[in-house]
């Protein structure tokens, strides 16, 4: 049969294009950070730990990414509530307004992040608040809302309205059939949409740029400001960080949710 | 204990009496007459977060209004389109917005091209194992953030780096992609690719796999079914990955200053130069509304002409 195997060839020529094409500044970036030499060459000059121990013995970094892990907190505080609420009303509702109501929603979305930014530095600057880390976290929330709102929203519309009706008929009030029966249906959308707000917090740049000062840079921002300089070895050991923090973000999505929640159509 | 419910309160375990304790609370506050208004009392916090947002571009649109007083270095008190005129009559930046738009049609085609048969294979592959293994190819770049990923190229493309370390081993002249155009593209398409894989996954499986069979039992080949049956059955997933992936790289800043050094700034590169290279924050802004009113013009036009995709928070809303 030649027909299956035309199409095999033709996918998975391009399907592991794209695997090597995507692992391979990962990969890349493993192999520099354990180099002994002073620059990131290859084959790397013999091999060390240096850069990794260099990492602890830097504050500037540790404090940076104890910084960004606060942000990422933040963010995700602010957003579960937020957007979880916000997705059952969408999803879940008959609204007026539903069609403008969804534009206006989406607008984190079709704003610029550039302009976001500059846009949330004008106004925290006006009420005071800039050059505190906190605003940072709820600047990553409001930019990346939609995630947290898509993800809810897929399992909102899983959700058996009936099932809310049998509680209600049953005689539960209405704070307890949202507890007891509409949270722990749309929980595996809290759970994705939480998770993907944390690791977007933790790696938000562009935004974090324009509203961070020395005193309070963020990991990706310190990064950015290294790599303009000199490009070291002790970077690659920070991206290894940020490789490890992304791996255990998937293994936690993959044990509490499965992967797989992204494959299925809402 | 009896399970579930019981109307005698002290036979109820803690945390249902925290919840009634709660309820109680709701009832006073948020009495039943209310509850039509239940939807909007959700919607609030979602609605003032991203306020913040337009409040933002509220101050930026005053501020695209005011020209600097080249006396003072202060924005002027009237309002006048002079910004608007001095962008609209730099070459410069017509020049980095031609640059940039080519950019987003050549990302956007490629990282479809590329991305479509990934989300085929992720959905219609028997192994559940291979699909993982996609998946994760898929989240480890995604969750590792832009500014990471673009250095990690910079070590593989730059002059030391692993590309031109094999040439040079082979007795091949180095090639020059750091810095260059190519090098950006490059660096934007392997960033643009999860994004647009996640966006087509779900409407790839939404396709049954009979609809394909029955297709290739009526005698057409492969590529026919792809072109004729597949595609267009996927087309929500299509214009919403084709979307996202042309308004983000319309719009980003880290790769093209990363990788392009300077040599190839895009818009956002000069809304950012507006206010903290030059100065200029009416110029930077009016720059930035310009962005604004080009990325949701372009936006509006696809969905006027193929509806919103897979990008809506509901089902209704749909075409």
């Amino acid at each position: 049969m030649s027909r299956p195997s035309a199409r095999a060839l033709f996918v998975w020529t391009i399907v592991w294009f794209n695997l090597v094409f995507l692992a391979l500044p990962t990969v890349v970036v493993i192999i520099a950070s354990f180099t002994a030499g002073n620059i990131v060459a290859f084959p790397p000059d013999g091999l060390s730990l240096r850069w990794y121990a260099s990492l602890f013995e830097t504050d500037s970094y540790t404090d940076a990414f104890l910084r960004s892990l606060y942000v990422a907190v933040i963010c995700t505080v602010i957003s579960l509530p937020v957007g979880t609420l916000a997705a059952i009303a969408m999803a879940r509702y008959r609204l007026r307004l539903a069609g403008p109501i969804q534009v206006y929603l989406l607008l984190p979305f079709t704003i610029p992040l550039i302009v976001s930014g500059l846009g949330m530095m004008l106004v925290f600057g006006e009420i005071r608040i800039l050059g505190q880390l906190w605003p940072v976290g709820f600047a990553a929330c409001a930019i990346n809302l939609p995630f947290m709102i898509w993800a809810v929203a897929a399992s909102v519309n899983n959700l058996d309205t009936d099932l809310e009706n049998a509680a209600a008929n049953c005689g539960a009030p209405p704070l307890v059939t949202f507890v007891t029966v509409t949270l722990p249906a749309v929980m595996p959308g809290v759970i994705t949409g939480g998770l993907l707000m944390f690791i977007l917090a933790f790696n938000e740049f562009i935004v974090s740029l324009m509203l961070v000062d020395a005193r309070i840079v963020t990991l990706p921002v310190l990064v950015y400001n290294s790599i303009r300089s000199v490009i070291t070895p002790d970077l690659a050991a920070i991206a290894v960080v940020y490789i490890v923090v992304a791996l255990v973000t998937i293994w936690v999505l993959d044990r509490l949710v499965g992967l797989e929640v992204f494959l299925k159509s809402k | 204990m009896t399970p579930g419910i019981d109307t005698a309160a002290s036979n109820r375990p803690l945390w249902l009496r925290i919840l009634f304790a709660a309820e109680a609370t709701r009832a006073a506050l948020w009495p039943e007459r209310f509850s039509p208004a239940t939807a909007w009392a959700f919607l609030v916090p979602a609605i003032l977060v991203v306020f913040v947002l337009v409040a933002g571009m509220g101050y930026m649109v005053d501020a695209s209004l005011r020209e600097l007083d080249r006396s003072t270095f202060m924005l002027s008190d009237d309002y006048s389109f002079a910004n608007y005129a001095t962008v609209l009559d730099r070459s410069f930046y017509w020049h980095i917005i031609g640059r940039t738009v080519a950019a987003a049609v050549i990302v956007t085609v490629i990282t479809l091209v590329l991305a479509f048969p990934y989300a085929y294979a992720m959905a219609r592959t028997p192994s559940a194992a291979t699909r993982k293994l996609l998946l994760i190819g898929l989240f480890l770049p995604f969750f590792i953030g832009q500014v990471v990923r673009a250095y990690g190229w910079l070590i593989v493309l730059g002059q030391e780096g692993l590309l031109n370390s094999g040439l040079a081993w082979l007795g091949l002249d180095a090639i020059k992609l750091i810095y260059t155009y190519t090098g950006v593209l490059i660096g934007l398409v392997q960033y643009m690719l999860p994004f647009a894989v996640l966006m087509l996954a779900p409407a790839v499986t939404a396709v049954p796999e009979e609809v394909e069979l029955a297709s290739g039992s009526l005698g057409a080949n492969w590529f026919a079914t792809l072109w004729h049956v597949l595609l267009p059955m996927a087309k929500p997933g299509l214009v919403a990955a084709g979307v996202v992936v042309f308004t983000l790289t319309i719009t980003d800043f880290a790769m093209p200053e990363i990788m392009g050094g300077g040599t190839n700034d895009f818009i956002a590169s000069a809304i950012y130069d507006g206010y903290f290279s030059i100065s200029e924050p009416g110029l930077g802004s009016a720059l930035a509304v310009l962005l604004v009113l080009l990325a949701s013009t372009l936006v509006a036009v696809i969905f006027a002409f193929v509806g919103v995709g897979t990008l809506g928070y509901t089902k209704r809303l749909e075409r």
